[in-house]
């Protein structure tokens, strides 16, 4: 059966009808709980986890560490995500499952008006005031997408469909996605099971090696495993073989390839020492 | 029952939908027709009416108010339509043509690029770059005419109730979409609702009426047939127009009661 990813501009009405679509459907709710899962395993803070899922990079942000939590839950949630009927929500599932068929891709959206008006009633503040955060709240939520994953995440084309709660009910949007993922074009297919099988390959790999290599690049084909890397021409083969050691231990991986990506940064550091 | 508006871009889908739409509702399908019967109307060339719903305004045009004449034109057209309700319309800026009506459905049908390029290949014999580019530049210019017009941007989203992607789901599946949400109770067509489309198309009535004769720069609001028009002149300089109101207020049926509000700011309903 279909899995269902759904992105919302608004965190408690995605949940609720990502909640809903699964009761319905009688699918499995994969939501944030997942972090908990996520943080016991690797010994990281749950509370780390959510920040790099909800927080735009600042200028103090250590790039690699949130690069590194994102690549822990995107693993996960890929990992999950190989079985069928789930609802997922509040992970970038989104950002991460694009191309795969037998997701139904949804954006939950609301009115700004609608929005600020909502935020000002539920923290007390003036609708100028209100306003202003939610159009701060969309820059953000804009500019954490493009940082991440260089795309814009309120971008429509993204996804399946877009809904609107500004008129319709969110009862209708749950009807609406429990409907549509029925269609015959979201069922999984050879292909498509075996395209997620990449991605979750690939991303449990990059997940192993980023400790290590924070600018990896992986991509995986049938078992296949390609790797990016950045390197020194003298680190060169040493890395490599770290890689093939790292990659190669872990369950699906048949063949390991390391390309490298010259440092060109530190290769200027180096010589002008 | 309901109104339907579908923004698309070229060669998106978006009429083959709206017709099925209309076809399945058993509403009227409009589109070009509204052009073509403010070009009627306002003995104003299609061509021209075409380029202002279209091109975005040019710097010149910014003085000369020509676009802001022939969009209150084209609105004052679709609004009397809509009083009719049952209505399916697709192309550019339907959902800020009748913005305020509350029982608009307001729909974007998006489609990918390459798709459209293909399209646009096949039906206009192109290369592909040349179909590409031209897109491009239908989107630029599609986009520039909302921003500068309404201050909105087309592609986005929180402008409709519903944006459909046709790639993974079909025109057939879009039209099964829309048909369902048009049902809701919240789409149909109360006695307020439809109080409210007719004192829109009174407002864009009175406010073509005076754009023909050259007024510009003016906002008409209505309500139950009273209407106001609103002016940043002052006092002095707004004479002028009070006077054009007096035979516009004879001329209308429609209208209750007229007033001018001279050196007062436009308020957000207007049109």
């Amino acid at each position: 059966m279909p899995l269902i990813i759904v992105s919302a501009d608004d965190f408690k009405q995605g949940d609720e009808i990502s909640q809903k679509v699964a009761g319905t459907l009688g699918y499995r709710y994969l939501g944030r709980d997942l972090l908990h899962y996520v943080a016991t395993e690797n010994q990281v803070s749950e509370e780390e986890l959510a920040r790099a899922l909800d927080e735009a990079p600042g200028l103090l942000t250590r790039r690699a560490r949130r690069q590194r939590l994102l690549g822990l839950i995107e693993a996960a949630c890929l990992n999950v995500l190989l079985d069928d009927s789930v609802v997922c929500f509040g992970l970038a599932a989104h950002m991460y499952v694009r191309a795969v068929s037998h997701a139904l891709k949804v954006r939950i959206i609301n009115e700004p008006e609608q929005r600020a008006e909502a935020l000002a009633e539920a923290e007390g503040l003036s609708v100028d005031k209100a306003r202003k955060q939610v159009m701060r709240q969309t820059k953000d939520e804009r500019r954490w997408s493009e940082e991440t994953y260089n795309l814009d995440q309120t971008d429509a084309s993204l996804y399946d469909m877009v809904i609107s709660l500004g008129t319709l009910e969110l009862d209708k949007a749950v009807e609406i996605i429990s409907d549509t993922v029925g269609y015959r074009k979201f069922q999984p297919m050879t292909y498509s099971r075996k395209l997620m099988q990449d991605k979750a390959l690939a991303a449990a790999v990059r997940r192993e090696l980023m400790g290590q290599f924070p600018e990896i690049r992986v991509e995986a084909n049938d078992g296949t495993v390609v790797v990016f890397i950045q390197s020194l021409k003298k680190d060169q083969r040493k890395k490599q073989e770290l890689v093939r050691q790292i990659a190669g231990g872990l369950p699906g991986v048949r063949h390991v390839e390391v390309h490298i990506i010259r440092d060109l940064v530190g290769q200027a550091a180096q010589s002008s020492r | 029952m309901a109104i339907i508006t579908i923004s698309r871009g070229s060669y998106s889908k978006g009429r083959e939908v709206a017709e099925k739409v209309a076809q399945r509702m058993g509403y009227q399908v409009v589109s070009r027709d509204v052009l073509l019967e403010a070009s009627e109307k306002f003995h104003i060339s299609e061509v021209k009416l075409v380029r202002a719903i279209h091109d975005a305004p040019s710097v010149l045009e910014r003085f000369t108010h020509g676009k802001y004449c022939y969009l209150a034109f084209i609105r004052a057209a679709l609004t009397e339509r809509a009083v009719k309700d049952d209505l399916v319309y697709h192309g550019l800026a339907g959902h800020l043509l009748l913005k305020g009506v509350p029982h608009v459905l307001k729909v974007r049908i998006i489609a990918d690029l390459e798709a459209r390029v293909a399209a646009e290949m096949k039906r206009e014999n192109l290369t592909q770059s040349q179909a590409r580019s031209l897109l491009l530049k239908d989107d630029a210019e599609r986009r520039k005419w909302t921003q500068s017009l309404y201050g909105a941007d087309p592609w986005d989203a929180s402008l409709y109730d519903l944006v459909i992607h046709i790639n993974q789901l079909t025109v057939d599946d879009a039209v099964d979409f829309i048909v369902q949400a048009a049902g809701r109770e919240c789409f149909k067509t109360t006695v307020e609702a439809q109080q409210k489309i007719q004192d829109l198309a009174l407002a864009c009535r009175v406010k073509a009426s005076l754009a023909e004769d050259e007024c510009v720069d003016i906002a008409v609001t209505s309500e139950f047939g009273n209407v106001m028009v609103y002016t940043k002149q002052d006092d002095r300089r707004a004479h002028r127009l009070e006077e054009k109101l007096k035979p516009l207020a004879k001329g209308l049926p429609e209208i209750n009661h007229l007033e001018l509000r001279a050196g007062q700011p436009f308020p957000p309903e207007a049109c």
